[in-house]
């Protein structure tokens, strides 16, 4: 038995995404493939597979992606979807691939590439408040032929969708910079 | 910039470096930690990657070259790798004697 499930989580969700997906295995429907927003679960043992949700630093396809995705494998993990830079991971729940005795640095390092993900998606949405700007100032003399007004309205409306997710994104990096300095002030105590 | 000399080991550390005295494959190192330390200590595949690298930046171990493509990479021991394992087995001696005399008095 095979079923498709149309979910969504935010980026920034992704311990929830993770919870959902090994429940979901409780339950015995175990995720065959992922993608945005898509999971396909096949009905099988409850309880068969751990799934985790990790965050690598280059795309799959990128050499060193590719021999650490080749060192899971190895590891008896598999690779059962992708998202962007996100990977589904899945292992027998006997081989307990995932449960690690140091959590404290696990946690760390996966804190720091979810940070370093967040700082590209920041410079691109400054980039987009930029581009916006540059647009609408460069556009200034030209008042009243229609292109040029086009572009305009196009670069106001882009300046300020991206400047109010801008707003929010620093929220959220707040967020995550308190969640860094906990785990930072673990690791004096444990590894 | 080596901050790592006259340091202690991490746990995961000392016993891949441990391990490694044989040639063995990332699952291997899980496998014999795992036994070695009785079910105590579980390194995570992506400790046990971190680490490996982090190692092999240092020279402290090797990737073996294997004829075949489709081989398991193999790690090992460098001489290097041995001689901060014998430094750090000293250290501990010490942590252990000095453990005992406080608490035997």
């Amino acid at each position: 038995m095979k079923k498709t499930v149309r979910k969504v989580f935010f980026l920034w969700d992704y311990e929830k995404e993770e919870r959902w997906l090994n429940e979901m295995s409780q339950k015995g429907w175990q995720l065959t493939w992922a993608s945005f927003r898509k999971y396909r679960f096949e009905k099988g043992e409850p309880g068969q597979y751990e799934y985790k949700l990790e965050l690598l630093e280059k795309k799959t396809a990128a050499t060193e992606s590719k021999s650490y995705l080749e060192f899971l494998k190895e590891a008896g993990i598999e690779l059962v979807g992708e998202c962007r830079n996100w990977i589904y991971l899945r292992s027998k729940t006997a081989d307990k691939a995932f449960v690690s005795s140091k959590p404290c640095l696990d946690e760390l390092s996966h804190l720091m590439k979810v940070q370093q993900f967040q700082n590209s998606l920041r410079n691109m949405l400054m980039l987009m408040v930029v581009f916006s700007f540059v647009l609408i100032l460069a556009l200034e003399e030209f008042t009243g032929i229609p292109v040029a007004d086009f572009f305009r309205g196009f670069g106001t409306g882009l300046g300020l969708a991206s400047s109010v997710i801008a707003l929010c994104f620093v929220f959220l990096m707040k967020k995550q910079n308190r969640k860094m300095k906990e785990a930072i002030k673990e690791l004096y105590t444990c590894e | 910039m080596n901050k790592s000399e006259n340091i202690a080991l991490t746990e995961a550390v000392f016993y891949i470096l441990l391990a490694l005295h044989q040639a063995l494959h990332g699952y291997g190192i899980m496998q014999e930690t795992q036994k070695l330390t009785k079910g105590r200590l579980n390194l995570s595949a992506g400790t046990l990657y971190g680490a490996l690298s982090a190692l092999m930046e240092k020279s402290w171990i090797k990737a073996l070259e294997s004829e075949e493509e489709s081989r398991k990479k193999e790690y090992i021991i460098t001489e290097l790798g041995k001689s901060v394992f014998k430094a750090e087995l000293d250290r501990l001696q010490e942590l252990v004697q000095n453990g005992k005399k406080v608490i035997t008095q």
